[in-house]
């Protein structure tokens, strides 16, 4: 496969189709990709596909913005949809973009790996399992052990053109539990109980911006966070603060959160940001049947509304009176 | 009938008929507890849920958003948005531990002084209700 994306991407560059390719690279070592620019066709052979290629590549699209040439990415079916969102949100026009899908056969959790072996030197994904390299020695490893838990609700968009398509594209099935049980097991505490898990998650917080930053659908010009007129946060991290700074990221994550789940993995004090943004992601499905990243002509939630809204007036009793 | 320990709400009320309601209910005399602040909009789609966030964040009691009936919007449609946010703010509110009687909408015409007054002493009542003062608002 990776041959297969070297020779296209090869090919892309020297026929002047595209201005650069964005991919995955070796790393600093073996268990860490790093994403990387191709400019120049000798330059392909950098380019790797593994089960350890977290990134949404997409992100990177932000700066074509200015630009006017093309540029080309590889996406795993779950970053697609970050192309869908970025297309519908006009910040990049589909056109502009050589899309290149490569199937995925799901993520490994670096965590779970290090946990179970030590001394990783490369990992493959086959049928159902991943075969992990230790010096020698290849272990066959069961999906489920190693996956990224976001991998359990892997979801592609509905409708989407591939440029190019490095087999065949489908979502992975694993693990029987609902999408949001980790939101459901945080919605049946009671509220002061929730109050004080949050409080103590956000506490941690250093505002750092990394869950900003690495957010493919965060690419305001100005953020709400740096506006200094008006000024909606402090600077201090104090956990009222913390907790503002969250809140507000998560209701931009209204109808834009496609869970790449980048987030919670760039998080230096392991704030479990999934379940902030998997709570929005499950209330936007369940009252407005709206999933981010699905298909273009798709309209955002919020943009929108019926003059009677069935799913609404089941809650309206709690909401307006 | 008012006490130092009434919790401070902040309203939003829309322009056209919420706040012309507040003024209703204001030059009627009806009693209601003084504890809200009224900020007046030209319409409930106005109120950016950051500013529900950022009030709640910083020690506000309560965060009420008052708007015309759904189809009597002075712009036709703006309080059909905010019925669509409000509902979804509420959800991420309850979720990270933030009642949901401290974020409510309500829907008031100009002619519902009584409802106006009536809603404030209902929702100051159910917020003082509440176990536990929120943290005090973060220093400077």
């Amino acid at each position: 496969m990776e041959q297969e994306l070297r020779e296209i991407v090869r090919k892309l560059l020297e026929e002047g189709a595209i201005e650069y390719f964005i991919g995955y690279a070796e790393g600093f070592e073996p268990l860490h990709t790093t994403p990387c620019f191709i400019e120049r066709g000798e330059q392909v052979q950098a380019l790797v596909w593994s089960p350890l290629c977290p990134y949404n590549l997409a992100r990177y699209l932000h700066q074509m913005k200015n630009g006017a040439g093309k540029v080309g990415l590889v996406v795993k079916g779950c970053d697609a949809r970050a192309i869908v969102e970025l297309v519908k949100g006009n910040q990049i026009q589909r056109e502009r973009v050589v899309v290149v899908g490569i199937p995925c056969q799901g993520q490994v959790d670096l965590a779970k790996l290090e946990d179970a072996f030590e001394g990783v030197e490369a990992v493959e994904g086959k049928g159902d399992t991943f075969l992990v390299t230790v010096g020698e020695k290849v272990h066959s490893v069961e999906k489920e052990r190693l996956l990224r838990e976001k991998c359990f609700s892997c979801r592609h968009p509905i409708s989407f053109e591939y440029d190019f398509v490095l087999g065949e594209m489908s979502p992975l099935v694993y693990g029987s539990e609902s999408e949001f049980a980790m939101v459901e097991e945080l919605e049946r505490l009671p509220v002061e109980e929730r109050r004080a898990f949050w409080r103590a998650q956000f506490e941690r917080c250093i505002r750092c911006y990394a869950c900003r930053d690495i957010c493919y659908a965060c690419y305001c010009q100005e953020c709400i966070f740096e506006s200094k007129a008006p000024r909606w946060l402090e600077k201090t991290t104090t956990p009222l603060d913390n907790q503002t700074y969250h809140l507000i990221r998560a209701w931009h994550m209204v109808g834009r959160c496609i869970d790449c789940g980048e987030c919670e993995r760039v998080c230096p004090v392991g704030i479990p940001l999934r379940r902030l943004y998997k709570k929005v992601e499950k209330e936007v499905e369940q009252l407005f049947d709206y999933r981010a990243g699905m298909r273009v002509e798709d309209l955002p939630p919020l943009v929108t509304f019926a003059a009677e809204e069935p799913a609404l007036s089941s809650r309206q009793d709690r909401s307006e009176r | 009938m008012a006490s130092d320990d009434d919790p401070t709400i902040l309203v939003f009320a829309c322009n056209w008929c919420s706040y012309a309601g507040a003024d209703l209910a204001g030059v009627s005399r009806l009693e209601m507890p003084p504890h809200c602040r009224v900020v007046r909009v030209m319409c409930s789609a106005r109120v950016r849920p950051e500013f529900v966030i950022a009030a709640l964040s910083r020690g506000l009691d309560g965060v009420v958003v008052l708007g015309c009936h759904p189809g009597d919007c002075h712009y036709s449609e703006g309080n059909y948005y905010t019925r669509r946010r409000a509902l979804l703010l509420k959800e991420l509110l309850e979720h990270v531990g933030i009642e949901p009687e401290r974020f409510q909408l309500r829907w008031i015409s100009a002619s519902e002084g009584a409802k106006f007054a009536q809603t404030i002493t209902e929702i100051t009542g159910e917020i003082k209700a509440l176990d536990g003062r929120r943290e005090p608002p973060p220093e400077g």
